[in-house]
């Protein structure tokens, strides 16, 4: 690669060229590899995200979520009896079966996480999502055949493509660590949450960020617990926010997506 | 599997402007001459406009089947779910192509209310329709804005209440020449049906490029 750009930059002379030494160029892959992580993480990356709450705006207009410390107790409810148990192992799963390019035992793990969820917005916006991410994906790495094999049974409607599992081999096809993978998963729904929480007037910008700081070792505890947990052992339970859930389902007036 | 890409028309433009009533006039206009519609409507607040165009144009004037009118929330963010993030409408888009892609002529898009910088994205829309109306002044046209200057067809609406809320026309005109260079704007009054037939016309004209409706097509064939 030429220097030219690093040059102009002034820092990263001596980067990929011809001398370089193997433990600068581990670095140099590293970097790419938590670039990407970024970009995937990123609220720019077009998943449409930002148009669900699940369930606050209902929260929010029974009274029943009024602070910020409301906020962070939902988000670590959902998080440690939702996505955790359910999401993020699921997402743990297809994440080993892309390393094995095993694509019927990703199906099996898509089809089983797409049944547990029981709110169908909810379910539609996360087949959603995880399809959009493919499709955006494909466009700058064609090449990667596991990935477009799966988009493929998707659109021919023989598997459904939710979100967390688009997410396991959209991140295994850019190289991402898997605990890194869970790590967008829990904090792209934690940034929905607030950001869907700032719109709704609960919270000023600098408690948004200070919610999302909280939360942080919520998320590497979530991991923690669920990163080896088998597909046979997916489980959810919070049976409170799913009835929340489909109260907003149901709201006439709404800003959100469920 | 892939689906040929039905012609796709966003429709944008501030809050109250009247892109349901003109998406509810034309509609109806596209239909007597064979072409067959579905609308997706997003919506900042509530389901209503969607409800009501359901209502109007599917269930009681059985112009399209009453799922093919569908309404999308977006998170409070309007521009973003046409322009920087349509990955909701996309998805919504493409679940229409690959179930009516034999009948179907034309997607509608309805934008939810917004300020004047509303653009759609090219992958979503093929063809941006922005519409205004006089109520709010006739400095609206040279005010500029991307959605006033860039769209391909620029709607000034409620011509009617021109006198009663002192905007001239002729400002508006001159301004919207002025701005838009060769591209075309209508006056219209949507409650009246005054200037649809013209919309109709471009949209036949730009966006279906004057092809037969599918279904004739097919039974010519």
């Amino acid at each position: 690669m030429s220097t030219r750009f690093s040059n102009k930059l002034g820092r990263i002379d001596n980067i990929n060229t011809n001398q370089q030494a193997d433990d600068t160029s581990t670095s140099v892959d590293s970097l790419l590899n938590e670039v990407s992580m970024l970009q995937l993480g990123d609220s720019f990356f077009p998943t449409g995200m930002y148009t669900t709450s699940s369930g606050l705006e209902t929260l929010f207009y029974d009274g029943r979520i009024k602070s910020k410390q409301d906020i962070i107790e939902f988000i670590t409810v959902c998080l440690l009896y939702q996505i955790g148990p359910a999401d993020c192992a699921a997402l743990s799963n297809a994440y080993n079966f892309a390393k094995e390019e095993n694509i019927s035992k990703i199906v099996e793990v898509d089809n089983i996480l797409f049944s547990m969820k029981l709110i169908k917005e909810i379910r539609e916006a996360s087949t959603r999502s995880g399809r959009q991410l493919l499709h955006c994906l494909l466009s700058f790495v064609p090449e990667n055949t596991l990935i477009s094999s799966y988009y493929n049974l998707i659109k021919n409607k023989t598997a459904n493509g939710i979100y967390p599992v688009a997410l396991a081999l959209a991140s295994n096809g850019l190289h991402i660590k898997k605990e890194r993978a869970c790590l967008i998963l829990l904090y792209g729904f934690t940034v929905s949450i607030t950001g869907a929480a700032l719109r709704l007037g609960i919270l000023q910008h600098i408690e948004g960020q200070q919610v999302i700081h909280e939360v942080k070792p919520i998320m590497t505890t979530v991991i923690h617990n669920n990163i080896n947990r088998h597909f046979s052992h997916l489980w959810q339970f919070s049976p409170s926010i799913d009835l929340v859930q489909m109260k907003h389902e149901r709201m006439d007036s709404k800003m959100f997506i469920t | 599997m892939t689906f040929k890409r039905i012609p796709r028309v966003g429709i944008g433009g501030p809050v109250g402007s009247g892109k349901t009533m003109l998406i509810e006039q034309f509609v109806p206009l596209l239909s007597q001459i064979g072409y067959r519609s579905a609308i997706i409507s997003n919506d900042v607040v509530s389901k209503e406009d969607a409800d009501r165009m359901r209502r109007n144009l599917a269930s009681e004037r059985g112009l399209m089947p009453e799922s093919l009118v569908i309404g999308l929330a977006t998170g409070g963010c309007p521009h973003t779910a046409v322009r920087e993030d349509p990955s909701m409408n996309l998805s919504v888009v493409e679940d229409i192509e690959s179930a009516h892609n034999q009948e179907l002529d034309l997607i509608i898009i309805e934008s939810g209310g917004d300020n004047i910088t509303t653009t759609f994205s090219p992958a979503l829309a093929d063809y941006f329709i922005y519409i205004i109306d006089v109520a709010g002044g006739d400095k609206y046209p040279r005010k500029r804005g991307l959605g006033i200057e860039t769209c391909d067809l620029l709607i000034i609406n409620k011509i009617d209440l021109a006198p009663h809320v002192g905007a001239d026309l002729k400002i508006m005109e001159r301004d919207a020449k002025l701005i838009r260079k060769d591209k075309p704007f209508v006056f219209v009054n949507c409650k009246t049906g005054e200037g649809i037939k013209e919309v109709a016309d471009n949209i036949v004209k730009d966006v279906l490029f004057d092809l037969p409706p599918k279904i004739n097509k097919k039974l010519n064939n």
